[in-house]
């Protein structure tokens, strides 16, 4: 049997490791917000170029509105049983994704690679 | 998102690490205001030669502009015969061909029709009487431009405007600038217009995203090496009368009305800026089922047509560098042969 | 045979009314799969104070029961491959801890199960954007799990010698 002081050892480790390296994600930056559902990009949103405030709904498992504003978006209402989407609420930087996972969703910030935009 | 993608990021992040101990390409940024709009020109190498791209790009505005008093142009269109310089000789000779070749729906001539509609002054955008558009439209006919020797020559009367293939010219110029100075690596985006020299510094092709019509999304993304991508869009600049009614900046040459055929944004991509400058307009004016038989005709670029019926129609050779990224918009391949 | 029924059904029924109480307590962030797990506790003295067979039994029949009543087709799947690989590390350690360590036991098994339930999401959303909160799912199972270990170690302390 291990000792007590080892286990503790271990996990103390393992906390440190796992908190070091969700802070780096989560302060990561970017602007290019991509909606996937069921594993498809369904919409390409430049966060940055967003001048009014709108929304719409996207349909899959179940029916998500998705909300977006000047450099933000978010999941503003949605039928899945947990609605951890509509809680994680606006999401501007890009750290951390809007996840619905019971609805197939999930909204991811980044800078993306794109290298230029034609218009 | 795939494994490769993760792949790629852990290279990217190398090739990051790599610049920053400076074993790579340096990064050098130009980025000025010229030609109406916003242009951004990242090159990689050793050299800087930011300060030469912008004197480039300024001296071919000086040539180019039709609004300033002292251009080739401006003075053409005043003078109704110049003497103009190699850079507008040679733009004004492509312009011609591209106008043959789509049977005219793309008109350097068409701009005194754009000027009655407002879209070259800032006092503002009107709807023009039709005796007015009609009387206006006797000096519209590119086949009437004389050009040889060096010399220019207009009808009473007419006036030209580059507008329409001056910055895909600049992209192409911009890179033989760039092929001299032994820089393999760029991507020029003159406002919209990309233009993308070789790969990435780390070799992978660069992604260049379309733009929805009137949104601020991303309609769709390409993988490209070595290659111009020029959209022209009614929604980029239009204006809207008391009834609704809604009149874009690219007017038909055969109407001299704004196009309004069902097309909301036409996209070219090649390897000669110019050519795609100017097909992306033309294709606008012709609609789809014409600009598709053009296509089929010449086969000498790539394009991606988006119709207000929400169809994206992509030529067989951007079927493998294009990735969907709004699914409101069906793809559509283009056939072949008819 | 009819005794072990009645005792697990208990049990069964014990972790169902800690499950339904959770699901009451919103969650303090918004983020998948983060709970806290107290219906773990069940599962956690069924396997020291019974065994793995009972425990897994519980848990199965716990973790289909409560998806029944509040969850969806998606959220089973997520629910079901949490619980199973934070089983197999409960399993794994059961033997390798005292009595005194039964919250290294529930410490792991928490962050299993946040582990299995992204990994699981990741294949069901066919995106692996989601792996991005494994990190945060290991440290929120480790401050949960560590919680209702020690929850356990007191409830198993008190019952060990009544339940079998």
């Amino acid at each position: 049997m291990m000792k007590t002081k080892t286990w503790i050892a271990i996990i103390a480790v393992l906390f440190a490791v796992c908190a070091v390296m969700s802070v780096l994600i989560f302060t990561r930056k970017g602007h290019v917000a991509k909606v996937v559902l069921d594993g498809r990009v369904i919409r390409t949103i430049d966060l940055d170029a967003v001048t009014e405030e709108y929304s719409f709904e996207v349909r899959g498992e179940g029916t998500n509105v998705i909300r977006v504003r000047p450099g933000a978006i978010c999941v503003s209402d949605a039928d899945c049983p947990d609605r951890i989407c509509v809680a994680h609420g606006w999401e501007s930087s890009g750290g951390a994704p809007v996840v619905c996972a019971p609805n197939k969703l999930v909204i991811t910030i980044s800078d993306e690679d794109i290298d230029g935009v034609t218009f | 998102m795939s494994f490769s993608k993760h792949m790629r990021i852990i290279a990217a992040a190398a090739a990051g690490v790599l610049i920053m101990t400076g074993c790579g390409a340096k990064e050098h940024d130009a980025a000025f205001f010229a030609m109406d709009t916003y242009m951004q020109v990242k090159t990689y190498g050793n050299e800087d030669v930011s300060a030469d791209i912008e004197e480039l790009v300024r001296a071919l505005e000086d040539d180019l502009s039709v609004t300033d008093e002292q251009s080739d142009v401006y003075r053409l269109d005043h003078e109704g015969e110049f003497g103009v310089s190699d850079d507008a000789y040679e733009l004004i000779g492509t312009s011609l061909d591209i106008s043959r070749r789509t049977d005219g729906a793309l008109d350097m001539t068409v701009y005194p029709v754009l000027r009655a509609w407002g879209f070259t002054s800032s006092t503002g955008y009107r709807v023009p009487a039709e005796d007015e558009i009609s009387s206006l439209m006797e000096y519209v006919d590119y086949r009437r431009v004389d050009i040889s020797e060096r010399t220019v020559r207009l009808p009473e009367g007419f006036m030209i405007d580059l507008g329409a293939t001056a910055k895909g010219y600049t992209g192409d110029r911009i890179c033989a600038l760039l092929a001299q100075k032994d820089i393999t690596s760029a991507m020029i985006d003159l406002g919209g217009n990309i233009t993308a020299l070789g790969t990435k510094p780390d070799g992978r092709p660069w992604k260049v995203a379309v733009r929805c019509p009137y949104e601020e999304g991303y309609i769709c993304t390409l993988d490209i090496c070595n290659m111009s991508v020029i959209t022209s869009g009614g929604y980029e600049r239009y204006f809207e009368d008391e009834d609704g009614n809604e009149y874009c900046h690219i007017i038909d040459p055969a109407s001299g009305h704004p196009v309004r055929n069902g097309i909301l944004s036409v996209t070219v991509a090649g390897e000669n800026g110019t050519l795609c400058d100017g097909l992306s307009t033309a294709y606008y004016v012709m609609g789809a089922e014409k600009a598709v038989q053009k296509w089929r005709e010449y086969k000498d670029h790539e394009m991606i047509i988006i119709t207000d019926d929400n169809y994206m129609l992509v030529t067989p050779g951007l079927e493998d560098i294009i990735t969907v990224t709004d699914d409101r918009y069906t793809l559509k391949v283009i056939d072949d042969e008819d | 045979m009819a005794k072990r029924i009645a005792r697990d059904g208990v049990l069964l029924a014990l972790a169902l009314i800690l499950y339904a109480v959770e699901a009451q307590i919103p969650s303090p962030v918004p983020v998948p799969g983060v709970k806290l797990g107290i219906s773990n506790i069940i599962t956690l003295a069924a396997m020291f104070c019974i065994g793995p067979a009972d425990a897994l039994c519980i848990l199965v029949c716990r973790i289909v029961m409560g998806q029944m009543f509040a969850g969806n087709a998606v959220s089973l799947i997520y629910a079901v491959s949490g619980g199973l690989l934070s089983y197999l590390v409960m399993y794994m350690l059961h033997k390798a801890v005292t009595h005194k360590q039964i919250w290294v036991c529930s410490v792991f098994s928490a962050a299993a199960h946040g582990v299995g339930q992204i990994l699981s999401a990741a294949m069901v959303m066919k995106t692996t954007a989601v792996f991005i909160y494994i990190p945060f799912l290991v440290c929120s199972g480790i401050i949960t799990g560590l919680f209702t270990g020690l929850c356990a170690g007191f409830v198993i302390a008190r019952i060990n010698n009544n339940i079998k």
